[in-house]
């Protein structure tokens, strides 16, 4: 156990090293603004973590490199820490303000209550949680009144978070060898894009840096103002949703920035090595790869479906106005991004459409798009393995037992071992999955009162909590029972990592604690 | 010194698509979006961020059809 404390320590003290380059890098944004009383506040932000991985590193730099379980291990805890020490500059910003000290003069303007809801570690936690990974779901009231800073620290941990803070750190702190590739998988990654994981890393990052560059572009071309297209194209493109206004998209209420952000969130659901595919000219991939190929089709027929839903249930009554929302709001769903267009005047996602309407939505959300890319939910291949696993066993039944068979997968032709191993894991994750979707429920059921939100209403935030969507249906926010944030904290962190290193992290923890023998 | 030796422009020539203009692309983005923070929004800025995104499209389809 000692080895795997060293291991634990050495890695989480790397990813909290890299953290706080992230938090200095937004120091440049604080002085930019001219928001100088922050400058304090990211300072210790950034020393305290920097203080506790340079300690980790320097204590356990001897340490082995990670196994498989080490690797689960590293994973859930770093980013638990990462989102834990990120929320720092939420927390020191809102004290800031609250305590006013003369030395700093902090304009009035900063003093507001969405800031002061910061104060609370609990929200500050949840919000940073919420970032790093890409969820979206807020605790804040009016995301215009907060700080630059702070709508560009929101905006850059969910870009950060998109990627992976594991991939960030192998690609900053680069250690060839059998640990990174290790560290990576644990990461709800799998592919590789050159032999070497390290290169593989940093192609990652060239393609999500380029995509960033010709959003942000795209974004601005189509009317945005620059500060919105910087951030809405980070965020677009790392299927966050994290938005710098209080009605998110909707406040710009312009078609042509709900119709250029398609193709952005479409980027972000397409697995990174099809990507760097294309790129080299590769188009075919677009139909040829099978998650792709789904992607693309599930958007469609999703859309499609669900613009029949408002268009023909009454919600809206232009066929035009339909699609628009429709087609919005379901790519911003099944690309787990969660940016909301089809607002009520309460400013509550989807709040006039219909229970079906709001079901279809959350079964978007559910499913996710490409695994290997920025989304949450299951993810698509895990979606196909279990259809076409049902399917070949179902088909069984008419072949004589002495038949070979084989189930072929995104053009794999897998044996009857390799089969049964991919259908039982992704059978195991969406079990799991529906299991804590359920607990989630009614954990919140117990705890929102009575008679002002409906199941439906429960369901939709639930499945945009742990599929890492963020559209929320007004449940979420500063006011909600402290049992319901620490649910969604947990939802969040194991939708992201895929709940095995979450599970894994806690056995290990409860075994040794004698809680679980 | 070599272009390639430059500690940032090293890194981004050798990781990606091994592809120049790509590459040029990706160096330029912040460069363009400078220019937009600096200038605002005006027909030079308008333009040059036109012929950023159609050579980004241009470029991705021509490298296409050179491959079927």
């Amino acid at each position: 156990m000692n080895g795997t404390k060293a291991t634990l320590g050495r890695d989480i003290g790397r990813m909290l090293e890299a953290l706080a380059g992230l938090i200095v890098v937004t120091a440049v944004v604080a002085l930019v603004w001219g928001e100088f009383y922050v400058v304090p506040a990211l300072a210790v932000s950034a020393a305290i973590p920097f203080g506790v991985g340079y300690a980790l590193t320097t204590l356990f730099a001897d340490a082995e490199d990670p196994g498989k379980l080490h690797g689960m291990m590293v994973a859930a805890s770093g980013w638990f820490a990462v989102a834990l020490f990120g929320s720092l500059p939420f927390l020191l910003v809102a004290w800031t303000a609250e305590l006013d000290p003369a030395l700093l003069s902090v304009p009035s303007s900063a003093r507001t209550t969405t800031l002061a809801a910061f104060t609370e570690p609990l929200n500050a936690f949840f919000e940073s949680m919420s970032g790093f990974t890409g969820t979206g779901l807020t605790m804040t009231d009016n995301e215009e009144v907060l700080p630059r800073t702070l709508q560009w620290w929101r905006s850059f941990i969910e870009w950060i978070g998109g990627v992976g803070v594991i991939v960030l750190t192998t690609a900053i702190l680069a250690r060839p060898g059998s640990g990174s590739l290790t560290l990576y998988e644990s990461e709800a990654r799998s592919e590789k894009i050159h032999p070497s994981i390290v290169s593989t890393v940093r192609t990652i990052w060239w393609i999500f840096v380029l995509f960033t560059f010709v959003s942000i572009t795209l974004l601005w071309l189509v009317g945005m103002p620059i500060w919105g297209a910087i951030n809405h194209g980070m965020t677009g493109l790392a299927t966050g949703g994290f938005s710098i206004t209080d009605n998110s998209i909707a406040t710009y209420d312009s078609v042509a920035i709900d119709f250029a952000l398609l193709p952005i969130m479409t980027l972000g659901s397409i697995a990174f090595p099809v990507h760097f595919l294309i790129l080299r000219g590769d188009l075919k991939n677009v139909y040829t790869d099978l998650q792709t190929r789904w992607v693309l089709g599930g958007f469609t027929l999703g859309s499609a479906f669900l613009w029949a839903l408002v268009y023909f249930g009454g919600t809206y009554s232009s066929a035009f106005t339909a699609l628009r929302y429709g087609l919005f709001q379901f790519v911003s769903a099944m690309s787990c991004t969660g940016f909301q267009t089809a607002v009520s005047s309460t400013n509550v996602a989807l709040g006039n459409w219909t229970a079906a309407a709001q079901l279809t939505v959350a079964g978007g959300m559910v499913v996710g798009a490409a695994a290997g890319s920025t989304v949450g939910g299951i993810k698509l291949i895990r979606l196909a393995t279990l259809i076409k696993g049902i399917q070949h066993r179902v088909s069984d039944v008419f072949y004589p037992t002495s038949a070979v068979r084989r189930l072929e997968i995104d053009g794999r032709r897998l044996d009857e071992r390799e089969a049964r191993r991919e259908f039982e894991e992704a059978g195991i994750i969406a079990v799991l999955w529906v299991v804590f979707l359920t607990i989630a429920m009614f954990v919140l059921l117990l705890v929102l009162p009575m008679g002002e939100y409906t199941l439906e209403n429960v369901i939709f935030e639930v499945a945009s909590t742990q599929g890492n969507v963020g559209l929320s249906s007004g449940i979420t926010g500063p006011s909600m029972p402290d049992l319901g944030k620490v649910m969604f904290l947990f939802n969040m962190w194991i939708g992201r990592l895929e709940i095995i290193p979450v599970l894994v992290l806690l056995r290990a923890i409860f075994k040794r604690g004698g809680i679980y023998q | 010194m070599n272009v390639q030796d430059a500690p940032l422009i090293g890194q981004v020539l050798e990781s990606g698509a091994d592809d120049r203009v790509l590459d040029g692309l990706l160096l330029s983005g912040p460069i363009v979006i400078a220019l937009i923070v600096l200038a605002g929004r005006n027909l030079l800025t308008e333009g040059i961020a036109v012929t950023y995104l159609l050579v980004f499209v241009g470029y991705v389809a021509y490298l296409g059809l050179q491959r079927t």
